[in-house]
Formats: C-alpha cells, structure tokens, sequence
C-alpha cells in the first residue's frame, strides 16, 4: 500500500515535470484565480473595517433636565446596563461636558469670551450609549421611553440620528450582500476556468489513457497520479499566489493607508499569516485535485 | 482456448462482423488476413473487451468475457498481450517506465519490476535503448517496445493489429520473427495483417475474412490467397 502511494506520487511528479510547458500554463491560470480570490479577501477586510468603522461612529445621547439629580442619572445609567444590547454607557456630567466644550473651542475667542460671561453650566449631563449592533439603538430608546425617570429625561438624539443610522445600516447589508454575490460569482467563474485548463490537459492525454487502459491498468491506477499532478498544480499556484500577494499588499498598503487611516492592509495580512497561507494552499490543491477528477472521470469509461 | 460463437458485430448501420464461428486452440499460431474493413481488428477488439458483440459468445478458457464487470477487465487484458500498427507507446514514459507500467497496474514490486523489465527488453533487442523515449526510436525498435510491453505478464494470448504496418520489410520481418519465437514459447498468437509475403513466410494456420466473414480456414500451411 505505502509503495503504491509512494509510485503513484512519483508517477504524478514525473508527468508534471515532464509536461513543464503544460504545467506553466495550467500553474499559471491557476494562479491567477487564488489571487482573484485573495483579491477579494482584501476586498471584504477592507469594506468590512469601513462598515465597522461606521458603525463605531453611531451612538445615541440622553440629555438630562436640568434639575436631574446626579443619582437619578446614574440610577438609568444602572437601567441600561442591564440591558443586553447595550455595549456601555458613558456618563458626562455637567462638569464634564463644559471642561470638553472648553478644550474643544480652545481656539475660539468668542466662545471662550462668551463662556467666561456666564455664571451658570449652561450644558446638560448626559448618558451616552453604544449598542452592541447599530440595529439595536431603537429598541434601546424605546426602553429608555417606558424608564420610570424619563420625566427627568430632556431629549434622547436617536431621532435626529436615526436617518444616518438607517443608511449605515443601509451600506453595511449592501456590502455584505453584494460582496457575497461578487464572490460566488467570481469563484464559479475562477473554477470553471481551472476545470477546463485541467480537461484540456488531460484531452490531450486521451491517447495515453485509452493505453493505460489496454495494457490492463485499473480505473485506480490510471486516476491516482491524475490527481496528483492536479494537486501539484494547486501547490505551485499557491506558492506563486502568496510570492505575489505579500509583495503587492506591501506596496499598495501605504497608498489604501492615505485614503482610509484606520485601516492597515498588510500589518491585518501579516497577522494572521498562518491563517491565510492553509487557506490559499487548500482552495488552490482542493481546486486541481477536483477539477482533475471531474476531468478525468469522462475518459475512464471501460 | 478461445471460442467466437455465432458473433456479429454492429456499428451503427455497419455489419463488421457477420455470423462468426470461430476456435483457437493454446499455442496455435493464427494468420487472419483480408482487405481493410474485413473485420480483423474488430475480431481482436472482442477479444480484449473493448467491443462487445451485438450477437453471439465469445470465450476464453471456458469464460463468456461478455458477462465481466468492469473490475474483471482489467484482469483479462493482463492476460492477453496486445500490439498495434501505431504501437501505442505512453509518450511520456521511456522505454523502461512503459513496460514497467504493464507491471504497476498489476501491483507488482519494485523487485520484480527491477528484475523483469530488463530480462524482456533483452528478449527484444533494447536493453541500451532503456532510457530513450518512444520519440527517440525507429519504428522497429518502438514495434519491439510494444511487444515487450505485451510480453511482461507472460501473456497467454499475444494479439497483433497489423504490427508489420508502419515498418519496412526488413524491420517487418525482424517483428515476426519474434512472434514466432514467442509462439515457440507456447504463447498463442494471433496476427491480423494483410500483408502478403509475412503470411507466406509464417506458413501456419491462415484464417483469411472478407465483409465481416470468415470465407477461408487453412489449416496447416496456409498462404495468403485472395
């Protein structure tokens, strides 16, 4: 059994090394599909961090009354961190909110002038809520709503902010969905293409099949090196792939880098290096040992 | 043995073999000649199973090779050597790997394989050929691969398609020449040519076919007459 393997292995090799104009060829489209597909996964990082990044910047703000007591704040504040959907709650106290106005408008002359004039806070303490997920903040207000202090509760921001949480909820679905779409998409085509360079290669065998047959080779012994050699297409275009991909990530990192700061393509990349790299060797030998043996399948006909 | 009962062949609208009642004892060495489209590679297609008849039996050694699962016919073919006027060499493989692979599909060892494979290139007269690819011969020396190859399971049955076809006389005559020898051996040979001067000089049994029949069964000292 293991010398079986091992001649089978060897057989597969040798057909690979001795086909070499062939196997540049079928390697090469190979390789171009793993890095459409690494491609794409740039693509979803990137989108994805954007959404997120988004995401982060929605929140929803509860002002207080005036004349709302320190604990009753922190008594809703204990409400809604009680709440699951909630992610945290921020308490900025009068206090608080006019040291940020002021660092905030530094700057400002007028403001600073006009701040100096006033002998009371004229700002409001406030509550400032993150949601676990951006779809949850209406049934948060609504919660807040039926709260027994809400008489103490001046305004809550949701409703000016709703329209702009609505929309990034909007793009985040759109990208979700059509990513997908494009994904599937572009796989199909991306297996479709490898399946076809592969059935060429081996029609053009078709010759060699019919005697391996003849001289009484079993469906088994014909298939296996087949297989092989279409694994060590995967193999090569994996290896090509990544030889390209961590290069060219390097050099338009710092260009997506201007454009969107939050987002570091290759320090992601880099990161989860031993994630990616399984990924693309498994979809690029799952893609040649498959397509050899659809390939293959239709000329083994006794 | 190898026994055709009643075989007619079908192709589509084309009746290649008519009615065929045939019997081929162990070690007889059999000429079957006739013009192209006489039914002889048809014939010796039945014979490995790549056809099936559309009517009628055939069998080897008591054996309807109709009624083989696909399994099985792997097993018939090592059993019977097969060599073709276009030798149907593996391209890619040099001498030495072609026989081999007869050997392979069998599950052979390496030992064996070590051992056999230069024994019968020897036989064949290539054994400092070993290494070249089929592209590398002559055809007589690709004709004489092509019979190794047959001969590496020690065939029972050496079926020959024209082999004589792609060479010249002189390469012709060395070809059968080693059938001949073969024969000696005790190996049943079959040879479908229709190549006149080699019958004559095989001077055995001749079947001689025309449009799907058997129209002549000569023997003993057969010669080829049209």
């Amino acid at each position: 059994m293991k010398k079986a393997f091992k001649r089978i292995f060897r057989t597969g090799w040798l057909n690979f090394k001795r086909n070499s104009y062939l196997s540049f060829g079928t390697t090469g489209v190979m390789a171009l599909v793993l890095l459409l597909f690494s491609g794409l996964m740039v693509l979803n990082y990137i989108s994805g961090q954007i959404v997120t990044g988004l995401e982060d910047k929605v929140d929803v703000s509860v002002y207080f009354k005036n004349d709302a007591s320190e604990d009753q704040v922190i008594s809703v504040k204990q409400d809604l961190e009680s709440q699951p959907a909630v992610a945290r709650v921020t308490y900025i106290s009068k206090d608080q909110a006019l040291t940020d106005f002021k660092a905030k408008h530094a700057g400002d002359a007028l403001i600073q002038q006009s701040l100096a004039e006033l002998t009371d806070n004229p700002l409001q303490s406030s509550l400032n809520i993150k949601a676990k997920e951006s779809t949850q903040y209406a049934s948060i207000v609504t919660f807040l709503e039926g709260n027994k202090l809400r008489p103490v509760i001046d305004k809550i921001n949701f409703y000016e902010n709703e329209a702009i949480i609505n929309r990034v909820q909007g793009i985040s679905r759109g990208v979700g969905n059509w990513g997908l779409v494009a994904t599937l998409i572009l796989a199909f085509i991306a297996v479709l293409v490898t399946f076809n360079t592969i059935r060429l290669t081996i029609y053009n065998q078709k010759n060699e099949i019919e005697i391996m047959r003849l001289v009484g080779g079993s469906n088994w012994h014909i298939k296996a090196p087949y297989l092989i050699e279409g694994g060590l297409y995967g193999v090569f275009a994996s290896l090509i792939t990544i030889a390209v991909f961590y290069p060219t990530l390097w050099f338009i990192s710092s260009k997506i880098g201007i454009l969107i700061p939050d987002v570091s393509l290759i320090g992601y990349f880099v990161a989860n290096v031993f994630q990616f790299i399984p990924i693309i060797f498994a979809l690029g030998i799952a893609l040649g040992v498959l397509s050899s043996y659809i390939a293959i399948r239709r000329f083994l006909r006794v | 043995m190898i026994e055709l009962k009643d075989v007619s062949t079908i192709y589509e609208d084309f009746l290649a073999l008519d009615g065929v009642n045939l019997e081929i004892k162990d070690g007889e060495f059999v000429s079957l000649v006739g013009p192209s489209g006489a039914g002889k590679s048809t014939l010796l297609r039945l014979m490995t199973r790549e056809l099936k008849p559309s009517q009628g039996e055939i069998s080897i050694d008591g054996i309807n090779i109709a009624e083989l699962t696909n399994k099985e016919i792997p097993l018939l073919r090592r059993k019977i050597g097969t060599i073709f006027q276009d030798f149907k060499l593996l391209s890619r493989k040099n001498s030495f790997e072609n026989v081999a692979f007869a050997l392979e599909v069998s599950g052979a060892e390496a030992e064996e394989i070590n051992e056999d494979v230069p024994k019968v290139l020897n036989i064949v007269g290539l054994t400092d050929k070993a290494k070249n690819f089929p592209h590398q011969m002559s055809g007589g020396e690709r004709q004489r691969l092509a019979i190794a190859r047959a001969l590496i399971h020690r065939p029972r049955i050496l079926l020959a398609d024209e082999p004589t076809g792609n060479l010249d006389m002189l390469n012709g005559y060395d070809v059968v020449k080693l059938l001949m020898k073969i024969n000696e051996f005790g190996t049943t040979v079959i040879l479908a040519t229709h190549n006149r001067e080699i019958v004559n000089i095989v001077g055995r049994r001749v079947i001689s076919m025309e449009k799907g029949k058997v129209v002549r069964d000569q023997i003993e000292q057969g010669k080829y007459i049209i």
